[in-house]
């Protein structure tokens, strides 16, 4: 009999032995299954974005004009769509509440025909709330990768000079520009940048780019209307426009747009009385 | 007599020896005393909460624009449950501040539930001080008591400065005299401030009228 | 004059006997009170295995004590060992006790509620220190209680201890393996995966089918809250497997282990009579005390037990947790718990009132009437070949049941399905989720060029998919083809797409089914989920 008690000593032993082992790995266990949950988010997410957003966003998510915005984008990445509209939250929080609450009414300066649906179950729509948690891991798993910018080749950016020669613009070209670029996410309201649009007693942008110069407080080099626009898009911190100093505007439009581009948009911008 | 009718006699102090297999059951036993420790601890351990990251307990992270101008009045952060207060040169200067408590310039963060009886208390501007509904109980922008029933002055999370690759260039240290944390001057490249809610400071011992220890 | 005196008893000792004395004695209490009847000596005397004193002592912490109460002091000697009974009543009492303890840690992590359910798993083996390893054991504690259990009530008919007097105790038995059982299948819906869902749906589908519709109806409504398993149903399930069926497992466990102590362990049936309680005719040279030898052994189980369950739940035995649970789809090939795949054969056989209900309801029946009806009077096995021959055949039976519920039989697809679902199954990782994610090179490979594939595991995949495609092949599709794409779809992300080609025979168009799946780098499937 005495050897039940030396074997339930050692059994004992061997309980202890194992619980201290688990205790030792368990803080590594619990990271490395926080990991691959969020690993297999995105696999559920990708699935998902296939089977329900593909079709109008494309998919890799890069948009489809007409249809629905890129969502696979470095202006949305970078936070700037989401300086544009004032959100205050988070990136995710910001996808999340897009993706469950839908868009009933379009953004502004967009004018997708087809309203994005509700997709939350909490809205009417189909997808559980943790089925938009993986679609959002998916989508922000795009983060850190080359997104499909507007970049033009090296050679043909159009630089920061100012003063270069432009081709003939093309203003509904411009106008498609605009657009595809984000700038109107700004410009559209006048809430973050100056609205391109008439409004009330203020002209458009086309005819104030010819009175700015005049202005006491020009800083800038520009001596024309359109060199004004020229530089407010290659050299934006040339001039800050009284009341729209807070948020920048991207610098780097230099580097983005060949001169076709950037003469397009002119253009158009000129267009806007 | 035999050894069983010697052991059965009451008020007989015989030493019996131990033989090997009662050895064995004590030791078997002391084996369950100590997985029984072991056990306790793991379950200690297994249902003590843990807190993520921006949920109370945890950790916040709070961008250094949030950061209130010195001496202007405290940020509120609901979600953290504490205010952000940064001490200037007047609230360093503030006549009201009790000798006991000097204090330095810097950013604190301060929990929001009063040390009396754990209501919510508010910032009066016109009064610049803290002061509670529901007692009275008044403090100044530094966390200090000054007036009612409270006893210790406001509890402080300690508070870390990172810079944009999240190293950490400062953080808050105890005051060994006081046991209070110390306001934290925030490094010229700071990027976010880090407070731990999990980790509170208790106010030091105020129960002075007008404050003091 | 003092106001009022401080008046410890145990002053007055020392000042009697002096310290030392006072001391020993006062421990000596406070171990006859602990042990209820034994003191120092007494106990020293059952560590060191010595004779008993006369009038026996250690006969008074079951007379007088509370846990050691319904325990009998001794056992025959016939039934102190392993064999005949293999101990399986105690280990069934053992794995409930040790169900409850695991089960109430869980409590501490867990909401009843869709909402939440599955995000509390995942909380519970991502942030809780033990966690995993408290669900693991729980899991399969219960598992292999319902194998003890079932073993011993085969046991309990081999050795004919149902018969007379313990034919009541056979019948709580019963009562007991019907409580474990719903038991392990309300456990298994609380952790809201698809597993979960699936399976108890089926089951609680055998309420639904109740005749008359109305019973039915009405049963299946309070048994799920609602046509569908939603949140009243979890809630329901939830609140049976913590409080209603533990109750009345406790009640049911109470008397049954109250009647086997009246009656005594069934001896082997050379040695006994039937209808004669042998508990009250133990002869003194037959007679194995609990203290020490039956205490021994137990607390050995315990200790042996327990390492064995933890080393298993620590390194061996992970329980999976499977996606969270879909109300609008059901994976294929899903299927019942082991220990209702009998009950899953039975309702491929055809009308689910009949082979779901009607037979298993007579067959619980029969065994619960069985020491009614079945009242030969010996045990010998010589003298029951008839009943022992019906238990063996039942057996069989059961096991070729249990064979057709398991997802081979009968429910197959079509093909190209089945060859998809034997690279990506949709109740378990499969094969290529398991497979080395660096080895997935991209690229477009041919399942019949196998042999051709850039590395040993796609070469594996390839084949199994080869083969699978293979059975395409019938009178309406001829030549089939398979076709794996594997493509860089995101930073760590693989987006795999598994074609399954053929050519219809009667219109010589070509058909197709293909199946995508995005796999990660880090999602670590295989390491226990």
């Amino acid at each position: 009999m005495k050897w039940r008690i030396v074997l339930g000593l050692l059994a004992v032993v061997v309980i202890t032995g194992v619980g201290a082992y688990v205790a030792i790995s368990e803080e590594a266990r619990m990271a490395a299954f926080t990991e691959a949950y969020h690993a297999r988010q995105i696999e559920t997410g990708g699935a998902l974005f296939e089977a329900r957003c593909r079709t109008c966003h494309g998919p890799q998510g890069t948009g489809i004009e007409g249809v629905a915005p890129a969502i696979n984008s470095p202006e949305l990445f970078s936070g700037q769509r989401l300086q544009a509209i004032g959100f205050s939250g988070t990136m995710q929080d910001y996808l999340k509440g897009v993706i469950s609450a839908g868009r009933p009414v379009p953004s502004a300066g967009t004018n997708y025909p087809q309203r994005m649906p509700a997709w939350g179950e909490s809205y009417g729509g189909p997808l559980r709330d943790d089925q938009i948690d993986a679609l959002v891991a998916f989508i922000m798993n795009w983060q850190g990768e080359a997104g499909p910018a507007a970049t033009a080749p090296a050679s043909e950016a159009v630089g920061t000079d100012i003063h270069v020669a432009l081709p003939p613009g093309d203003a509904p070209a411009g106008a498609a520009l605009a657009d595809s670029l984000g700038c109107t996410g700004c410009h559209m309201l006048s809430t973050v940048g100056p609205g391109w649009m008439a409004q009330g007693q203020e002209p458009g942008i086309g005819s104030r780019a010819a009175s700015r110069l005049e202005q006491a407080d020009y800083t800038g080099e520009a001596t024309s209307p359109e060199e004004y626009l020229v530089e407010a898009i290659l050299q934006p911190q040339a001039y800050l426009v009284a009341g729209y100093e807070s948020v920048p505007m991207p610098g780097n439009y230099g580097q983005q747009l060949t001169a076709q581009q950037l003469a397009d948009l002119v253009a158009y911008l000129l267009s806007l009385h | 007599m035999s050894e069983a009718e010697v052991q059965a006699q009451p008020g007989v102090l015989t030493r019996v020896p131990m033989s090997r297999r009662e050895f064995l059951y004590y030791l078997w036993g002391v084996s369950m005393a100590l997985f029984m420790a072991e056990a306790g601890g793991a379950l200690v351990w297994f249902a003590l909460p843990r807190f993520r990251e921006g949920e109370f307990g945890g950790v916040f992270s709070v961008p250094v624009e949030q950061v209130p101008a010195a001496d202007a009045d405290p940020g509120e952060f609901p979600a953290g449950r504490f205010w952000l207060v940064n001490l200037g040169e007047a609230s360093v200067t503030d006549p009201r501040q009790p000798q006991d408590y000097p204090m330095a310039g810097g950013v604190r963060a301060i929990y929001k539930v009063c040390t009396h009886l754990g209501c919510l208390y508010r910032w009066v501007p016109v009064n610049e001080r803290f002061e509670c509904p529901c007692h009275g109980s008044k403090f100044l922008r530094s966390g200090t008591r000054i007036d009612g029933p409270a006893r210790r002055n406001l509890d402080t999370f300690l508070i870390q400065a990172v810079d944009e690759a999240g190293t950490v260039l400062a953080e808050s240290e105890q005051d060994p005299e006081t046991s209070e944390a110390r306001s934290l001057e925030l490094p010229p490249s700071t990027v976010a401030l880090r407070i731990d809610t999990g980790d509170r400071v208790r106010g030091g011992p105020n129960s002075k009228p007008g404050g003091g220890r | 004059m003092a106001l009022f005196r401080l008046h410890l008893p145990l002053l007055d000792e020392i000042k009697a006997k002096g310290v030392r004395r006072a001391l020993t004695d006062k421990a000596d209490d406070v171990v006859t009170r602990v042990t209820a009847g034994l003191n120092i000596r007494e106990v020293r005397g059952v560590l060191r295995d010595d004779a008993p004193a006369r009038p026996n002592p250690r006969l008074k912490p079951h007379a007088e004590g509370f846990w050691l109460h319904m325990k009998p002091t001794y056992y025959h000697n016939l039934v102190d060992g392993l064999y005949p009974t293999f101990r399986l009543g105690w280990l069934s009492t053992f794995f409930f006790a040790f169900e409850i303890l695991t089960g109430v840690f869980l409590m501490f992590y867990y909401t009843p509620s869709p909402l939440v359910a599955y995000e509390d798993m995942l909380n519970l083996l991502s942030n809780v220190p033990f966690g995993r390893l408290m669900r693991d054991l729980h899991k399969l504690g219960a598992e292999v209680m319902v194998a003890v259990v079932a073993l011993h009530m085969l046991r309990t008919f081999v050795t004919g201890s149902y018969k007379k007097p313990r034919q009541f105790t056979w019948a709580t038995g019963v009562i007991l393996l019907g409580v474990t059982v719903v038991l392990s299948f309300s456990g298994y819906l609380l952790p809201w995966d698809q597993l979960s869902l699936w399976a108890v749906t089926i089951g609680a589908s055998m309420f639904e089918a109740i005749p008359p519709e109305v019973v039915g109806r009405a049963v299946n409504l309070i048994v799920r809250g609602a046509p569908e398993i939603g949140a009243g149903g979890l809630l329901r399930f939830y609140l049976l497997h913590i409080i209603g069926l533990p109750l009345v497992g406790i009640l049911a466990l109470g008397v049954h282990y109250y009647k086997v102590i009246l009656h005594g362990h069934s001896l082997p049936p050379e040695a006994e009579e039937v209808g004669v309680d042998t508990a009250k005719r133990v002869p003194m040279d037959r007679r194995t005390y609990f203290m020490p030898q039956i205490l021994t052994r137990e607390l050995f189980y315990v200790a042996g037990l327990t390492a064995i369950l933890v080393g298993a739940a620590a390194f061996f035995y992970h329980a999976p947790l499977e996606p969270h649970a879909d109300t609008l789809v059901t994976p294929l090939h899903t299927t019942a718990p082991w220990y209702f795949l009998w009950v899953q054969g039975m309702l491929k056989l055809g009308d689910k009132v009949l082979w779901g209900l009607i037979v298993p309801g007579v067959m619980t029946g029969l065994l619960l009437v069985l020491p009614y009806i079945e009242v030969g009077p010996s045990r010998r096995y010589a003298d029951r070949r008839v009943g022992l021959s019906i238990g063996a055949l039942s057996v069989a039976v059961l096991a070729v049941l249990s064979y057709m519920g398991t997802p081979w039989y009968a429910v197959q697809t079509s093909a190209d399905q089945e060859a998809i679902a034997e690279l990506v199954p949709q109740t378990h990782p499969g094969p290529l989720r398991l497979a080395p994610w660096d080895d997935l090179v991209v690229g477009t490979y041919e399942a019949g060029q196998w042999q051709n594939a850039p590395n040993a595991t796609l070469q594996e995949l390839l084949r199994i998919f080869q083969e699978g495609v293979e059975r395409v092949e019938s009178p309406e599709r001829t030549s089939p083809s398979g076709v794996i794409v594997i493509e860089d779809w995101q930073n760590g992300l693989r987006k795999i797409t598994l074609r399954v080609l053929w050519t219809e025979t009667a219109t010589g168009r070509p058909g197709e089914n293909s199946q995508s799946v995005y796999l990660h780098r880090d999602s670590g499937y295989g390491q226990g989920e």
